[in-house]
């Protein structure tokens, strides 16, 4: 094998390792999850999950479409899209900041992050 | 891999008859249930054609070929939005293609198709950064790139097969 060859390989396994140990790393529960529902480029909603009494939910509407939004005690998912892919739906319910929900249609991402002392404090 | 190029009808019955394979590679595909929840995650069958065409016919031939491919393939699949993914994606991955042209020798060619891979995923991935305004979706990132490596690793054997048949042929 040639000299490209070789660095091509190795530069492969290298992104293969990286990958791995990154998704090894974001394993992990977060003791105090937020949701963060970024709509269309703009935060609209952070709900504190660990606090969600009893299950609700929410529907967003744009002229693209709409998006139910379900949320239990520590978790959240999407429950009904009128997007033709139904990518968010199939996701089901997301606990923690592993991956995100997205609807790209819909221009909609709900994500988990770790709210700590900071969010706390600006929470009041 | 230099050989004569085909000029004028030739030429262009060529490009034709590859778009029209990538095409159906690419509806057929489309057609199959998801492999995971993670979207964007797929083998890209189609890029079979593009990695052929990038060593075979050159980087001008197969940039014609995968810009019909990707536009004829979001109408038919009735997905207009996902155009956008796909021409970021297709570039990016046509640009790898390119540079590894030189870099390699005929019977490695296949390693440039996880590299392509890759490219594909992080270019539909910035491109869905962009559209959504926010880099939440980056956490999509380690398993698109890994998904990008396995993808190019099958299309990248299948094409070095295609194109060492093709040399039998004689054509």
């Amino acid at each position: 094998m040639s000299r490209n060859g070789k660095i091509i390989l190795l530069v492969l396994l290298a992104a293969a390792g990286l990958s791995v140990a990154a998704v090894a790393a974001r394993r992990g529960e977060t003791d105090h999850p937020v949701a963060r529902i970024t709509w269309d480029g703009e935060v609209v909603e952070e709900i504190e999950l660990d606090r969600v009494g009893r299950g609700y939910s929410f529907t967003l509407e744009s002229q693209e479409g709409s998006n139910t939004i379900s949320v239990e005690k520590g978790r959240i998912r999407v429950a009904q899209a009128d997007c033709p892919d139904q990518v968010c739906v199939d996701q089901g319910w997301i606990a923690d900041g592993t991956v995100p929900i997205v609807c790209l249609p819909h221009k909609l991402v709900i994500e988990i992050v770790g709210g700590g002392s900071a969010f706390d404090a600006a929470a009041g | 891999m230099t050989r004569r190029r085909a000029e004028g009808a030739g030429r262009l019955t060529r490009l034709a008859l590859l778009t029209a394979i990538a095409l159906t590679i690419f509806l057929i595909e489309a057609q199959l249930p998801a492999l995971t929840t993670i979207p964007g995650i797929k083998l890209g069958l189609a890029n079979i054609v593009t990695v052929y065409a990038v060593f075979t016919l050159g980087p001008r031939d197969a940039l014609m070929i995968l810009c019909a491919r990707v536009f004829l393939g979001a109408v038919f699949s009735g997905q207009m939005t996902t155009l956008w993914y796909s021409a970021a994606g297709g570039l990016l991955s046509w640009c790898a293609l390119c540079l590894l042209r030189k870099a390699l020798d005929k019977r490695q060619l296949w390693l440039s198709s996880p590299v392509a891979g890759v490219c594909h995923n992080l270019g539909q991935l910035l491109a869905a950064a962009a559209m959504l305004g926010t880099w939440a979706v980056l956490a999509y990132l380690p398993y698109l790139v890994l998904a990008g490596l396995l993808a190019g690793l099958f299309t990248g054997v299948a094409a070095q097969t295609l194109i060492g048949r093709m040399e039998k042929l004689g054509r």
